[in-house]
């Protein structure tokens, strides 16, 4: 008798204990079916619609977010550089290259807690590509970096690793099957202070 | 003569027990994972909710505070309603110029629906009407006056969020823009 309590009590543990911790582990954790990688940097396409896998579904009901459609744009993210290595608020980055068609873009940095950095004073906290200064093949360069330079400027601030997100409006790239053969700007180290 | 229940040996009951537990496991992880979206109140259902009722456009990005949706891009801003279809089909308009307007319907859970951008509107003009597909038959039989210039969205949805983003390139377009999105009418006929 007490042998067949126990048994029931360890299955339904094991039942409900792996169960609900399964799904905890696989919510929490950032991978993502049906990413798409161009370089360093990544996008979702499929992230926050119904086209979604459930994964995804159960991770976006937990965020509050509101994902751009099809029509309004699409969303990169790189964290990493064109090295391998984590991308830090306390180096200077280059971001230079083409860009995919698209009505216009912008560009902006996000801290390790998902927030946007708006630096202090009137500096903007994003770029876009109605006000940049572009190379004479028509390409663009940017530097990230937390003190002011000459030339396109996207200005961060505080310490620790930050993402770079790039967000593409009106672009045919977003309802493309095409999606992983466009271009995107490559991000270089261009040094560190300390 | 097949041998009583109780006379096999522990280790047998164990696997046994084992075996049903992560079979358990699978179908608790399985009805977890596909109920989770609907139970969730840390969607932006749930948080629009708390800020303002149905039918009433809110700022994601209230001015001076930080916004409601931490991944709305930084030089955009955006205002949502909620709106409940079995209330009646949803009439959207805006009045002003912005230089990029879009807008997005999301479901119940957050979902992206439907999206539309400003090329796809009469004039650039935001006027658009959404409605489940019973109530779409009934517009096409007899269309109200004040819908003849919209854009209809059909959405298979009752309760859903739409949200209108407006691009303000820099400060000195934060007025029009806010004015723009004060400006949006949500109502539901």
């Amino acid at each position: 008798m007490l042998k067949t309590i126990f048994l029931t009590a360890l299955t339904l543990a094991i039942a409900v204990g792996g169960g609900a911790g399964s799904v905890w582990l696989v919510v929490e954790r950032d991978f993502e079916f049906g990413t798409v990688t161009i370089g360093n940097w990544t996008a979702y396409p499929k992230r926050g619609t119904p086209a979604a896998d459930p994964y995804s579904k159960a991770r976006f009901s937990r965020e509050a977010d509101l994902a751009l459609g099809y029509a309004e744009g699409l969303v990169f993210t790189a964290t990493r550089d064109a090295s391998g290595a984590l991308l830090r608020l306390e180096c200077d980055y280059r971001v230079e290259g083409s860009l995919p068609p698209a009505r216009f873009w912008t560009l902006s940095a996000r801290n390790s807690d998902g927030g946007f950095i708006v630096p202090d004073g009137d500096r903007v906290p994003a770029l876009h590509s109605y006000a940049l200064v572009r190379q004479p093949d028509n390409t663009v360069a940017t530097t990230v970096s937390r003190s002011p330079v000459p030339g396109n400027w996207l200005a961060v601030d505080g310490s620790g690793e930050f993402a770079l997100v790039l967000t593409l409006y009106d672009t045919a790239v977003a309802s493309s099957a095409r999606i992983a053969e466009v271009e995107l700007p490559q991000v270089l180290l261009e040094g560190c202070d300390g | 003569m097949a041998e009583p229940r109780t006379q096999r040996p522990f280790w047998s009951g164990l696997l046994h027990a084992l075996a049903l537990g992560l079979v358990g496991a699978g179908i608790v992880h399985i009805a977890i994972l596909l109920m989770l979206p609907s139970y969730s109140e840390r969607d932006a259902w749930s948080l629009l909710s708390r800020q303002a009722n149905y039918y009433a456009v809110t700022r994601l990005d209230p001015p001076d505070t930080a916004p409601l949706i931490a991944t709305l891009d930084p030089l955009f801003d955006a205002a949502a309603c909620r709106f409940d279809l079995r209330d009646g089909t949803l009439h959207m308009t805006g009045r002003g110029d912005v230089p990029y307007w879009s807008i997005s319907v999301y479901d119940r859970a957050g979902q992206n629906i439907f999206s539309l951008n400003d090329r796809s509107s009469t004039d650039g003009a935001l006027d658009f009407v959404i409605a489940t597909p019973a109530q779409m038959i009934d517009l096409r039989n007899a269309l109200p006056a004040d819908y003849d210039r919209a854009v209809f969205v059909e959405a298979d949805v009752d309760e859903g969020i739409v949200v209108v983003r407006a691009f303000a390139p820099d400060e000195s377009w934060e007025p029009t823009v806010t004015r723009y999105l004060a400006s949006l009418d949500c109502i539901s006929g």
